[in-house]
This record gives structure tokens, sequence and C-alpha cells, in this order.
């Protein structure tokens, strides 16, 4: 239910906010000012490398105070290496000492292959952490469509207009069950996963291990995540990657989600995300993050109202 | 070791039954008690010998039963908020006297006023139970005026909520699952409307409410924290009558007549929320086919068959309807009971009931389109059907013995759903897994001497898993992972028993009367229940799945002792008590992080097992008498959870902690015409986790608690005034019936109480440079699920 797509919840959620605000049961949030207490801050690991061509980045930081103003700290003077099934190393190197760890200098560098298996090694003083991955196969995406939509209710004003587009892409699960992906929305030819409720995955065709779904075609609130709380407008350049992911790359972001939007009274007890990243040391610092690893396939299209299919 | 206890038990039993039953010449008397106005049987009217000073309470149907040595005595009658009634009785041969009693308000000059007081609070052996006058709730503040029993019942001690809109209740640390809600004996496995905002039971088609929360006797079982018992009235076997009411959120209608020269009554009861019906004007073209409503169907028919036999047919049928577009969403449980009360002689009265009961829910878009190109199609349903004997022998009037058992078949099918996308069709169908759970007891209710009355008993469960059906065993892994299934799981057959528990559950409870105002009350029970709610959220909702035990999932049992100090004050003008509990739990269920309970064919290897504890004292003061009536409670109290691999194995308070919670309710008679109410409550704010530190992933700010932490913080106190008048109109409604004004508000000095608090990366839109900064950004939100006062006018009718 906390899944948001732009048609039918979307409108279901619309209707029934204006029901329970006329009988005065809406619920309201209001930001708060809240002490909390601090821990030592832990590295933080931000690295997915995928197949594709190109500069690999894997960003090592370290958490600091929920509520911190300051900005987040780099860690500096590690040693970076992900070593790949078949032996071979690859350094990743923090050239501008901004905790950015990088590998591949040339556009046609490449480092993951589908089946390539991948560890992480990160050294830091006399710390030594590591977490591993592999990248798994991913469909195609066939096509891409739009569809002519008029909202019901005039939407808040950083939400769009209320007449436009519903962009949504078509790629079919492989048969076998337990294929999971991350489905990204693409506007001008960037990703734009700005907020974790954006966050689509599916696992095979559908939402959960739950849905009976292997081999079909993502279904339609799937292919609709593209158009995430605002419609599409003629001439915008729209697509979608798709990004193969292991099982357990879908329960983290799974995590971070249920974490970013678990507010309203059916909201599950906090937890901690559990990272993939170990340290050697069992009694050492434990580190956050996640590192990942995808194939990815994509496709994109410009708007154009006369190929755009009737309103619903 | 287990076994001789059992057997000690037993022994016990007989010799003080066999003590009591010494033989004499003796007379019966017996009968029922009902209303004057409306042939109602009244439940739990004292019937007290004067002479013999020993008496007797009207059981769930208004019977008693009385056995004196011959003799001339005096039965005195009485019952809160009734006129007393006092019966001259030559007792020479066995007797049958049925009486009626009166309402307060009226005057009937049958009725002689005595000075003696009985104190049923005092005397009685009951502790921990309150009771509710339907009166009183009527009368009290409600939510968008609508009465609600469970919102009432929420105001009294040792009952919590995890917060407003939440469904059901918590007692005495137990979650709400583990509250058996009994209508007219069925249970009730949602008792919610709209999520959690109102309650199933339609007021005007409730008799008498109950709340047991420790002390539970023998005859009750399958839950183990409390019992809820709602008895539906029988309609009025005088008149036809008539009752309504428009309300902000319901229109009801209920109509009663008494058919058969009076031998007969029914009622039928409708309630139909009808704010889609309002709304339709304002809602364009899209949103017109919407659906947004619910309903409850409520209806009871009884037939006296010569003087021994009574019949009772009842039934519930209620469902919420939510839908907008292709979306569709609904819930609701069915219910439907048939009784037969049986007087085998004055002294053995015997009550047969069967109940079938059902709750399911359906969730999809183009759910009835079946052409649809893109549908999802879920549902989920859980059907108990049971057949349950409970006979009362009274044998003395100082040992009344109740045995009887149960059998009770379960149906459950977790989930069903079929994925359709661009044409192409999926079905996933969770197996149905059967179960039964069959109980014997024996309780008997002992008067030792003047001062001091036992009540003892024992009750046997024994549950089966049964066949067809697949059992999986789960591999071993660290606590708090996900626990994966080792494949193929076992096949069971038909026929097939898969996993049986049996539990022995003792109830004891003793009244020492320690002067004519004043008593002292102990008890214990031992719990067992085979049925569990699997909801990991902070209120329930109507897609929690009950589950049944298996081999992975063992039965909860609870055990708690109590001790409570009751007395009376002022000629029973008012009633105090003080109680104190110790409540252990057992095989409590809990998440692994990530959980998946919906639609998961190994939903087993998400569960961990933990368990509970709870104590806490109660204060209770209750003024029953006078133009200004109701109560103040405050409870003390602490309900905590151990799981392994949660808050590093250490206890932490559940959810729905709050260790002070204060509520008073007072009702004034201002004139004839004019009553005002109030309810004011506060409470500490309950349990909640905040992250220590914050982190950035993908561009995400996260949180995290660096010492895994589970509640180990409270949101703010919770506290609320609402107010009510009820104004009886002067006229005459159409010349015979009459009128009344509700006008409520709730809230009224308009605070937002924090249903939760909690953090999240802040809504404003980031940009660029915000990430290039690399800051984190966070913010803290309070949750109210009420943000402002909610005034309403209620209008009822009676004819």
């Amino acid at each position: 239910m906390k899944k948001q797509n732009i048609n039918s919840l979307t409108r279901f959620f619309q209707l029934s906010v204006v029901l329970l605000a006329i009988i005065g049961l809406s619920g309201c949030e209001d930001v708060i000012d809240l002490k909390t207490e601090t821990g030592p801050s832990q590295l933080v690991v931000d690295g997915w490398i995928t197949n594709q061509p190109g500069t690999q980045t894997i960003t090592l930081t370290w958490s600091s105070p929920y509520f911190d103003t300051n900005p987040i700290k780099p860690v500096l003077g590690a040693k970076v290496t992900v070593t790949d099934n078949l032996g071979k190393v690859y350094t990743f190197t923090d050239s501008e000492g901004t905790g950015k760890y990088t590998w591949g200098k040339l556009a046609t560098d490449t480092l993951g292959r589908i089946g390539g298996k991948y560890t992480l090694k990160v050294e830091h003083e006399q710390e030594v952490y590591t977490a591993k991955n592999e990248i798994k196969r991913v469909p195609k995406v066939d096509s891409i469509a739009y569809t002519n939509e008029t909202l019901p209710i005039k939407p808040d004003k950083d939400k769009g207009q209320k007449t436009g587009f519903i962009v949504e892409f078509y790629a079919r699960d492989f048969v076998g069950t337990g294929d999971t992906y991350w489905i990204k929305e693409v506007i001008n030819g960037k990703t734009n996963v700005d907020k974790a409720e954006k966050i689509s995955i599916a696992y095979d065709a559908a939402f959960g291990a739950g849905a009976p779904s292997d081999g079909l075609i993502f279904i339609q609130p799937l292919r609709r995540s593209i158009t995430y709380d605002s419609l599409y407008q003629a001439g915008n350049r729209v697509g979608v990657e798709l990004h193969s992911i292991t099982n357990e790359a879908f329960y983290f972001l799974q995590q971070v989600v249920e974490q970013s939007t678990n507010g309203g009274i059916f909201a599950t007890p906090i937890a901690n995300i559990k990272s993939n990243v170990t340290n050697a040391d069992p009694n050492g610092r434990k580190a956050l993050g996640y590192f990942g690893a995808s194939a990815v396939s994509k496709m994109e299209t410009v708007i154009d109202p006369k190929k755009a299919r009737p309103e619903d | 070791m287990k076994n001789k206890i059992h057997k000690k038990w037993f022994g016990l039993l007989l010799v003080l039954f066999s003590l009591s039953a010494s033989a004499q010449s003796k007379h019966t008397v017996s009968g029922y008690v009902k209303d004057h106005s409306n042939g109602e049987g009244l439940i739990g009217v004292s019937v007290y010998v004067r002479e013999a000073e020993t008496g007797v309470v009207t059981n769930p149907y208004g019977f008693f039963s009385l056995t004196l040595p011959a003799g001339n005595y005096t039965l005195v009658y009485t019952y809160m908020g009734y006129q007393r009634v006092e019966k001259p009785l030559a007792l020479n041969s066995d007797q049958r006297i049925d009486i009626e009693m009166s309402d307060e308000s009226q005057n009937l000059k049958e009725v002689t006023i005595s000075t003696r007081k009985e104190d049923e609070n005092v005397r009685s052996i009951e502790m921990s139970v309150n009771k509710v006058e339907m009166k009183t709730i009527k009368k009290m503040p409600a939510l968008l005026g609508e009465v609600d029993l469970i919102r009432s019942i929420q105001l009294l001690p040792g009952v919590t909520t995890v917060g407003e809109g939440a469904s059901g209740f918590n007692v005495r640390g137990g979650d709400i699952s583990q509250n058996l809600v009994l209508l007219d004996e069925a249970p009730v496995y949602n008792s919610s409307h709209l999520f959690g905002f109102f309650s199933v039971f339609n007021p005007d088609a409730v008799k008498d409410v109950k709340l047991i929360k420790g002390g539970i006797p023998a005859q009750y079982g399958g839950r183990i924290s409390s019992i809820l018992d709602v008895r539906m009235k029988e309609g009025n076997a005088k008149k036809r009558e008539i009752n309504g009411g428009i309300g902000s959120i319901f229109s009801r209608l209920t109509y009663e007549q008494p058919f058969a020269k009076g031998k007969g009554s029914f009622i039928v009861a409708g309630r139909r929320s009808y704010i889609d019906i309002l709304a339709k004007p304002f809602l364009n073209k899209d949103l017109k086919d919407s659906k947004f409503n619910f309903y409850d169907l409520t209806a009871k028919v009884n037939y006296r068959l010569g003087n021994k036999d009574t019949f009772y047919a009842s039934g519930y049928f209620g469902k919420d309807v939510f839908g907008g577009g292709d979306f569709g969403f609904g819930w609701g449980n069915a219910t439907a009971t048939a009784r037969w009360n049986h007087i085998f002689s004055n002294k053995l009265f015997m009550n047969l009931t069967g109940y079938y009961s059902n709750y399911d829910y359906n969730l999809g878009q183009n759910e009835n389109d079946k052409n649809a190109k893109d549908r999802f199609v879920w549902n989920s349903k859980i059907i108990s059907k049971s057949i349950k004997p409970d006979f009362t022998y009274y044998i003395t009037p100082n040992n009344q013995l109740t045995f009887g058992g149960q059998y009770i078949n379960y149906d459950s099918r977790p989930g069903k759903a079929t994925a359709v996308s661009e044409g192409e069709g999926l079905n996933l169908d969770l197996p149905t897994r059967h179960a039964d759970e069959s109980a014997l007891y024996i309780a008997n209710e002992q008067k030792l001497t003047d001062k001091i009355s036992l009540q003892y008993g024992i009750r046997y469960s024994y549950y089966r898993s049964l066949g067809p059906g697949i059992e999986y065993a789960y591999g071993d892994t660290t606590a708090g992972i996900r626990k994966l299934p080792i494949l193929p799981g076992k096949e069971y057959k038909s026929g097939d028993v898969i996993k049986s528990y049996g539990n022995w559950e003792p109830r004891f409870a003793v009244n020492i009367g320690l002067n004519s105002t004043t008593s002292l009350k102990v008890s214990y029970n031992r719990m067992s229940q085979y049925l569990h709610l699997l909801s990991n959220t902070a209120a329930s909702s109507p897609l929690d799945v009950w589950t049944l035990s298996s081999s992975n999932i063992k039965p909860e049992l609870a055990d708690q002792v109590a001790l409570g100090w009751f007395q009376n004050f002022k000629d029973n003008m008012y009633e105090a008590s003080v109680e104190v509990y110790y409540k252990k739990l057992h095989n409590q269920i809990d998440y692994v992080t990530g959980s998946d309970l919906l639609l998961n064919s190994f939903v087993e290897g998400d569960l961990l097992t933990g368990k509970g504890r709870a104590y806490g004292a109660e204060f209770y003061l209750k003024k029953n008498k006078g133009r200004l009536t109701g109560w103040v409670s405050y409870t003390l109290s602490r309900t905590e959870r151990q799981v392994m691999s949660i808050n590093n194995d250490e206890w932490f308070p559940a959810r729905f902690d709050k260790p002070h919670n204060f509520t008073s309710v007072a009702i004034f008679e201002l004139n004839k015409r004019l009553t005002l109410s109030s309810n004011f409550t506060i409470a500490s704010g309950t349990p909640a986790t905040f992250p220590t530190n914050g982190y950035g992933w993908g561009g995400f700010s996260l949180g995290n608690n660096y010492n895994n932490a589970r509640n180990n913080n409270r949101i703010p106190a919770y506290h609320r005034l609402d107010l009510a008048a009820t104004l009886k109109s002067r006229k005459k409604l159409f010349g015979i019936g009459e009128g009344e004004w509700v006008f409520s508000i709730y809230n009224v000095y308009n605070r937002r109480n924090a249903f939760s608090v909690y953090t999240r990366q802040n809504e404003d839109k980031p940009s660029v440079s915000d990430k290039a900064q690399n800051l984190l950004r966070t913010e803290a939100v309070r949750y109210s699920v009420i943000g402002s006062l909610i005034p309403s006018v209620t209008y009822n009718f009676k004819f």
C-alpha cells in the first residue's frame, strides 16, 4: 500500500484524503525539534558498480550525529580495491581527496560483466572491511509508451500540472523465480531517484516474493513507477534504467524505503538497515551502507503528443 | 511432574465438591429476571436471600437457581440502575419465580424500597472485571458523536491503545489479538470500521458489555489477555420499538418487536456511513464512481418454548468498502450464533451454542473486470465454526458448578492472489490451513464461610493442526535473520494430524470479606492461544492475517496473578478498588527486520519468538448514584518484551506500553432534559526508536541507532478532553416518540497529540548544490491522527 503510483492508487489516496478531511479525521504531520543521543561515527560505504562503460565510484564517508548540519565527513586515505572472481584486481583511488574513490579513466573502461562476482576491500588505518556482490542477468527494455492523463484533483504546486502524460516502460522478467530489479526513472539522460520513497524495486515482475509474477511483463504499477508524483509534458526527454540486483540488494533497498516512508498509523518498528559490509575484526566498529552491483539496460524517448495513447 | 500437579488439582476439586454437597432436605427456587420495560433478560442481577444470608447472580440469560432448606424467606433482587425488588417466599416445594425489574427512572408501586443494600462489587468473586452499562456508554462524549464500545472501554483501568485510530485495545500488557472479543459468543476477528476509528458494535443493539482482565473463569479460553463479552439485545418482548439516529458518520435504525404473544421477539439493527453520499455532489466525474462506506447489520430473534426452553439466533454482518478508479479494498466480519437454553431441572441449566464466524478482505485493481489487461486480485479469509455446551449446576446456594466444553474448527486461507500483466496472468494460492481446538472445563464457585468464597476450576485445551497441507522445517540461522525453509516440505493428506498441542489451564480465585463493604480478592489464571494475528505495524491493519499454530508457531501462553482490594462507600454510592497484577507471556511472536507477512508462503521463517511480562497497579473509583456519575482511574504499569536479536536480546517496552494512564468520565444530569458529560485522559507517550546517527547513501539521508536499540525513547504525553451534552426534546416526536440531540466536542482544547514521532529525510526538494555540499537532510516529524477539535451533532429518536 505504501508504493505510490500516479494512477489508481494515487486517485484512491486523494479521494480518501478529501473524504477524511470532510469528517475531520485527516492526520497531520508537524516538523518538530527532537533531541537524540549520538553514537560514535561509523564508516559508510556507498558504492554500486555496473557493467556500463565509464568511471565507477565508491564513496566512503563517516556517519555523523543524526541532526548534524555540518557537511558529511569523507573517509580519506583508505586503500580500496575490487577483486572479481577471475582474480583481477581493480584499484580505486581518491585523486581529489573527497572520499570519492574511482576506477576507470577512459569512457570505454568497463568493470562489471553479467555473471561476475566482486569483492570490495577497504583498508583504513587498522581496520579492514569487505563486501561481496555479483552481477545478475537483466532483460532488455522493449519499449516506452505514454498515455494522456487528467488528474481528478489539481495537484500541489510542485507536483506538476493537472493534465499531461503517464510514461511507462515495457520489459519482461526472466523465467525462473527470484530475479530482482531496481527500476530508475531517467530525465534528460540522468537517473532521478532523489528520495528514498521513489525507489522502485521489483521481485520478478511484481512488488514482492509473494506475488505470482514470474516471467510476466512487469505489472502496471511497476511499468508506471517511472512516472512518480507528477505528469510529464510534451517534449520531455524521459526514460528508464533497469538494473539487475541481487535478492540481498532488493531487501536492503526495501529497508531503505521502509525507513524513509515509515509514518502513519501502520508504521513498522524502526530498525537499522542491514549493511553487507563487514569488519574483518568481529569486535570492531561495524560499517554502514551497501556495496552493490548491477547489469543495466535502458531506453529513452521524447514525448510526442501525437503518439500518446488516449486517456484510460 | 506436570501430570502430578494436575492430578492434585482434580483431587482438590473433588474433595471440596464432596464436602459441600452434603445431603439435606431442600427445595429449589429458580427463575428468570427480566427488564419490565422490554422483557430483556437481565445479566448479573444479585438475588439475595436475606434470612439465609446467601445469594446468587443471574447468568447471561437472566437465569438463577437457589436451593435452600424449607422455610420462609425474602428474596432481594438488586441490579445497578434498577429499582430493588423484594419478594417473600414460602419455600416448601420447588418453585419457579420469574420476575421483572424496572429502571430507576420509572416509578412502580409494586416495588418496595428497602434500606439494606447489597454490594455486588465487593461480594462477588469476580475481580479484574469491568462492566460498563450501555446507558453510560451512550451518554459519554464520543468521537464524531458515534457511541463506541471499544473507545469507551479504553477509558477503563488497565486498558490502553497504541493511539488514536488504532484498531482494538490492549489489556494488561497483551496485544490486541490476545483479547477474545465475543459478540453473542461468536468471536469477532476485527472489531473496527474505517481502519480503527469506529467499532463494529451497533450501540442500539447491545445489551451488556463485560471486560474480564484477570481471574478469567474456566468457561472462557482461546485468548491469553482478556475476554470482552458483548451480549446483544434480545428484542423488546413487550411492544414494538423503533430506535434510530442520524449522526455525522452513521445513520442508524433499529426495529424490535414481540411475536407469538410475547413468547418470542426479534431485533434488527442496521447502520451505514453516508459520508460518500454527502460528498458525491462535490466530486468530479473521475471520483464519482468511487466507493467509501462502511455498514453493519445486526439481527437477533428469540423464542420461548414452554417453561424450560428458549432459542436464540443472532447474526452480524459488517463490511468496509473503499475504492476509487479501478482500485478496490474491502473487509468485514460475519458471525452467526444459534443458542438453546434448556432447564433440565430447576438446578441444572444448559446453554448450547453453535456459531460461525468469518473474517475476510479483498484488495485489488480491476477486481471485477475479468477482461482487464492489467489486474491484481488478492483476498484472505479465516473461518471458524464451533459448538459449545455449557452447564451450570446450582448444587446448593454455596456451590455452583459449571462445566462444559467447546469444539472449534478453523479454516484459514492466508492469501490468494492473481496478477495479470498485459493480458497474461498468474495465480498464487497459499494453501488453506486447517486446525481444530477442543476444550473441556469444570469449575466450582463455593462459599466456604460467610466471609470466604472460592472459585476453582480447570480447563484442558487440545489443538491439532490438520492436513491436508505442507509443513516446512526452517534452517537455523543467526537470530533475527529470515530463516529459509528446507525444501521440499513434508506433505500431509486429509485426515493427518500435522502437529498437536495440549494445555492444562488452571483457574483460581478467592474473595475474603473483611467486612460488609470491604473485601480482598486474589486470582490466578493460565490461558492459552492457538491463533495468532501476524501484525508488525503500530496499529493493526485490516490486512493482517490470523495464523494457526503449527510445528513452527507454538501456542501463546500467559500466567497472571492479581490481588485486589474492593471497598464501597456511602451506601454503595461509590465503589473503589485497587488491583495489582503480574503477567507472564510465553511464545510471543515478533518479526525479523524487513519481514514479509503478506502473501508469503514461508512466512513462518520471518517470525521470531520471545517472551513478555507485564505488571501494574490499577486504582479505580466509581460513582454509581446521584446526579453525577462516572469514574476516575489511574493505572501505573509496565509492559515489556524480550526477543532474541531485538534490542541486543534485552527487555524492551512494548509498542503500547504506557506507564502512567489516568482517565476520568463524568456524567451530570442537570435536569430531566439535559445531561452533560466529559472524558478526560492523560497518559504517557508510547515508546519510539530514534536514530543516533545519520549517514548518506545513494543520495538519501538515512538513520542508524548505534546501540541497535528498540523503543528506547518516548513520544510526548497524550492528553485530551471531550465534552458532550444530551438534550431531550420537549415535545413528543409525532405525538408518540422521544427525540434527543447530542452535541459533542472531541479534543476540546485542540491538542495535536502525537500518534508517533519519527525521523526522515526532509521534504525539501534536494538541489544539486546540496548534494555537492554533502549535507544530511534530516528532520523529526510528529504525526497526529487528529489535528484539531472535532465538533458533532447527533439526533436520536425512539418510538
